[in-house]
């Protein structure tokens, strides 16, 4: 990398340090006044925030991703002593450099468009927040020399220095996560304020109480999580393409590697994700019923079948990316037959999924249908319904993740000969599983009707979930038993069962029985299936670990071996999590409607309405483009300065030196 | 460029229209795009039409409660003969009254609607939560005469609109009390820039010869027409500025169901008005100079809805600043 390049880089930071403190002091004086607007040159000011905004988003999404990840890669090759994981997350963090720089440039940009066309709405804001500005620009300024530090001291901090390195990496994800909240808690102000008069807007005095809104950490979950996915992703992209622009096998294998991890590191943080999402969308609900109401019954009803259908590719597509690498797996083939029935459940799943309630029909087509509703379709469209093919979906790519883990593994050893620790720990899981279990299960049992506006009597309908969460602690045990008598497999096969007949069968179907007869507690149904879900993937997760650790290999994985068709795989889902981020940017932003800050401070703009799924469509379709184009042509820039030399294949010998060559 | 790089670039734009032709298609299933912009949207006129419109949009009701098959909303009671007691709300308002009454409140059935979206958690129904938002605060913040117009709606499914009682309802009264303090508020600290007379505004709102004839649409104390708000108490809850600029810029806020549309017929005629009845054969609408006109369902090749009232746009041209401030000093008596 040359000087210019690094001066360059770090004159972004300073830019963005000068621009966020000097800004919030031309502001920060003025009291919270009525809303006035300024236009961008004949152009539409909401559209254009629109767009800087969510360009921001996604860099930041990158920025703040990448590095979660690159150190815990880092951390394994040092533990692993395998020079690959070492030069695979030094590579994540090159494009993680490249793209800081463009992330300030256009969270300056955002805050030169925000203060230009809204004044009077940052003048407001600017009044609550403005002593958390000093806090971003000062973390800002943080993240971007220990980013830089972490970056140009790879090779400086090797051997007995790298505990220093990882540390480096791990403050570079502390600032990160810090300035992610900052960030979300000016967003999730806007949405649920707090720390002012509800009555006058008028600024009580406390950032903290502006800063602690009942969605900042709802939001700030959601978002690492999404962060973690999107960043995933992006580099799963980014290998894909120069996969299929790689001249030697060497490379191939490199990348084929890259583009696993990074599917990988998506899967794990997509499959909570829905969970996540939940609690937000509760968490929304309770902020404010009518925002709450507006988003799963009103006029954003409809984004959450895009969204579905945007979440469904994202889920099919990473399973089916796993099942072609499995094709590269000696001994997967062993597994085969099973892929076929989990398409199947994820294809149902999702076609239930994004099924309406009901649709705008005429007067002929509903004398056809005989009602305004399907007799059987207006069931798959109630909440009941999708939670339960939600939990499916995430079981059935758990459990497609646990077959390609196990493609090329042999006969596991006896458990006996993983020692105490093997035992101590799978006990401790059971002990947790057993206590948020057996908590909930409490909780469900002494439940008071009232709390919920119910009668007495409806405190029967609080038993049966109840109930399914004892089943599954005897489950979780009777797993853990099995796997001690060397039975591991059937021990996962039971508790896979007793989950999905718990939470996917039973609560589905008991769902629609408590909305009509106790709906208020539909809520805890929720909770009681994400209880048990959680508890299979945590409890299988380590029986599989201590299964088949040691266990012989039946043959090895052949990196680079896989067909054209799955980079593609690794492209459409980068695309898609990238529209996905585009559309949920505007459903969080348009919730919002006709008010900045809801209830408090209203929209009296001309865009102060909301805008068809069409013309969304097209602004996030565009912004999409705009944004994979600049990154493609970042990530050409970074590489610029480097030779021509190969990259390191997964377990290459004397890689590493190859490497450090590259980046010299 | 190198062939795979454009291979997924290629990809990638494919990818993304297919976003952009989900989103398309999405609008026109869901029946957004005949919705338009909704926020602007208050009533004046609170007649069941208005109520109904407000119920759909800006009250966001329906996200909460369906009306018999109408809506799929199940987190509230249903308003329709498939609800509670299976009786559509304006039979059933009687019956919970008496209940209410029992319960040591004595309230008529008119007084029972008010109350549910005055004091939505007085009373609660049986295996619902008390989760109602006070509609007349932000977010909502539905006016008075707004809420009186939902409520009409209200009765006239299955019970007898009865205007009057709605207003004598104690509940709407203290809203409306509320209301006209904080307009107050509001009024008083804006001036006019020179004082009018009302009579003067009075005669270029009636007068065939005025240059901009209100009366021909709208209505005050039962004189003048019906196609636009009746404004017979419109001082009383809106303030200088609203009438303003409501006289100005008619389109900036529209009332809800006065909302004009865009009819092509097959044989290429373009009718624009306002919708003042509609049933399965045909539609009648009304057009800016108040003439009805019915137009056969089967003869319409395309309905838009038009995001510009029906109202002319140059009043701000042709009145001087003196008929202006003549014509706002006689709606500032209309209280």
């Amino acid at each position: 990398m040359n000087l210019l390049n690094r001066r360059f880089r770090a004159a972004f930071p300073c830019t963005a340090f000068l621009l966020f403190t000097l800004l919030p002091l031309a502001f920060a004086a003025q009291p919270p006044v009525e809303a006035d607007y300024r236009g961008f040159f004949g152009f539409d000011s909401r559209l254009v925030v629109w767009i800087v905004a969510e360009l921001h988003l996604m860099y930041g999404a990158f920025v703040l991703g990448v590095p979660i990840f690159a150190v815990i890669v880092e951390y394994i090759g040092k533990k692993s002593r395998d020079p690959k994981y070492d030069n695979l997350a030094r590579e994540f963090t090159k494009l993680l450099a490249a793209a800081f720089s463009t992330t300030a440039s256009l969270g300056g940009l955002l805050a030169f468009s925000l203060f230009g066309l809204y004044p009077k709405f940052m003048g407001y804001l600017t009044g609550v927040f403005h002593k958390s500005y000093y806090v971003y620009a000062l973390l800002f300024f943080a993240e971007g020399f220990t980013l830089y530090l972490y970056y140009y001291s790879w090779d400086r901090l090797q051997g007995r220095w790298k505990w220093l390195h990882i540390t480096l990496g791990i403050l570079l994800n502390v600032w990160g996560t810090l300035l992610m909240l900052i960030a979300n808690s000016w967003a999730s102000f806007m949405m649920s304020p707090s720390g002012i008069d509800k009555e006058t807007g008028r600024f009580l005095g406390s950032t903290w109480a502006a800063v602690a809104n009942p969605l900042w950490i709802p939001l700030a979950i959601h978002r690492f999580l999404g962060n973690v996915a999107f960043g995933g992703l992006i580099a799963g992209a980014y290998a894909a393409v120069k996969f299929l622009g790689a001249k030697t096998e060497v490379e191939k294998a490199h990348y084929d590697w890259m583009g696993y991890v990074g599917n990988f590191v998506a899967i794990a943080a997509l499959i909570p994700m829905p969970f996540a999402g939940y609690y937000l969308g509760r968490e929304v609900y309770s902020a404010s019923p009518v925002m709450g109401n507006n988003m799963m019954g009103g006029a954003f009803s409809w984004t959450f079948i895009l969204q579905a259908i945007l979440i469904g590719a994202l889920f099919i597509g990473a399973n089916y990316y796993l099942w072609i690498g499995m094709g590269r797996i000696a001994g997967a083939e062993r597994y085969g037959k099973y892929i076929k029935y989990i398409n199947l459940i994820l294809l149902v799943c999702f076609a239930i999924w994004l099924t309406p309630h009901n649709l705008p029909l005429s007067a002929a087509e509903q004398l056809a249908i005989g009602g305004q509703y399907h007799p059987i379709l207006k069931w798959l469209g109630l909440m009941s319904a999708k939670n339960a093919v939600v939990n499916f979906i995430i079981l059935s790519t758990f459990f497609s993740f646990l077959l390609y883990r196990r493609g090329n593994k042999g006969k596991p050893l006896p458990f006996r000969e993983h020692g105490a620790t093997a035992k101590v720990v799978l006990l401790a899981v059971g002990v947790v599983c057993l206590g948020f279990l057996g908590a909930y299960a409490g909780h469900l049992f002494t439940l008071d009707p009232a709390s919920l506006d119910l009668s007495p009597d409806k405190a029967r309908y609080f038993k049966f979930p109840g109930l399914l969460l004892l089943i599954q602690i005897g489950a979780v045990f009777a797993a853990l038993a099995l796997t001690f008598v060397d039975r591991g497999i059937h021990g996962q096969a039971l508790l896979f069962a007793v989950t999905a007949a718990s939470a996917v069968f039973a609560l589905g179907v008991y769902g629609f029985v408590v909305m009509e007869k106790a709906n208020p507690f539909l809520r805890h149904i929720a909770v009681s299936q994400f209880l048990l879900v959680i508890a299979c993937l945590l409890a299988n997760t380590f029986i599989d670990i201590f299964l088949f650790k040691g266990a012989g290999e039946i043959g090895g994985i052949r990196w680079g071996k896989m067909p054209v068709r799955s980079q593609y795989t690794l492209v459409l889902l980068c695309v898609t999590i990238v529209m996905l981020m585009g559309l949920m940017g505007y459903i969080r932003s348009g919730l919002r409607e006709n008010w900045h800050v809801y209830g408090i401070m209203q929209d009296v703009s001309d865009t102060s309405y909301t805008p068809t799924m069409a013309y969304m469509a097209r602004v996030v379709g565009s912004i999409v483009l705009v944004f994979l184009a600049s990154i493609a042509f970042v990530f050409w820039l970074a590489g610029l300065g480097e030779g021509k030399a190969p990259a390191l294949a997964p377990s290459g010998e004397g890689a590493e030196k190859v490497q450090r060559g590259r980046t010299k | 460029m190198k062939r795979p790089f454009l291979g997924v670039t290629i990809f990638t734009v494919v990818i993304v229209l297919l976003f952009v032709y989900i989103g398309e298609v999405l609008t026109k299933v869901s029946g957004e795009a005949v919705k338009g912009a909704g926020h602007g949207v208050s009533a004046v006129g609170a007649t069941p039409e208005a109520g109904e419109a407000i119920f759909w949009r800006k009250g966001a009701c329906y996200t909460c409660h369906s009306v018999g098959r109408r809506g799929s909303s199940i987190r509230a009671p249903n308003l329709g003969e498939s609800g509670p007691l299976n009786m559509p709300i304006g039979a059933r308002a009687a019956l919970r009254a008496q209940e209410r009454t029992k319960q040591g409140r004595p309230m008529a059935a008119t007084d029972y609607l008010v109350e549910s979206l005055a004091e939505p958690g007085a009373y609660v129904v049986e295996g619902f939560k008390n989760e109602m938002p006070l509609v007349w605060k932000p977010p909502i913040a539905l006016q008075p005469d707004e809420i009186k117009a939902v409520v009409t709606y209200l009765q006239s499914q299955g019970g007898t609109v009865d205007a009057a009682g709605i207003d004598k309802s104690p509940f709407l009264q203290k809203l409306k009390a509320a209301a006209a303090t904080a307009a107050a508020e509001v009024a008083e600290a804006w001036k006019p820039y020179m004082p009018g007379d009302p009579k003067l505004g009075q005669e270029i709102f009636f007068s065939p010869e005025s240059p901009v004839g209100c009366g021909k649409c709208h209505a005050t104390k039962e004189k003048g027409g019906d196609v636009g708000p009746e404004l017979t108490h419109v001082a009383a809850t809106r303030t200088p500025q609203f009438i303003l600029q409501a006289i100005l810029e008619p389109s900036k806020e529209i009332a809800s169901g006065f909302d004009s549309i865009l009819i092509q017929t097959k044989d290429g005629r373009l009718i624009t008005g306002i919708v003042k009845k509609e049933d399965v054969a045909s539609i009648t609408v009304a057009d800016s100079q108040g003439q009805l006109q019915k137009i056969p369902k089967a003869e319409i090749a395309e309905r838009v809805p038009q995001k510009t009232s029906l109202m002319p746009e140059n009043f701000g041209e042709i009145l001087t600043v003196k008929d202006l401030h003549d014509l706002l000093a006689f709606l500032m008596t209309l209280k």
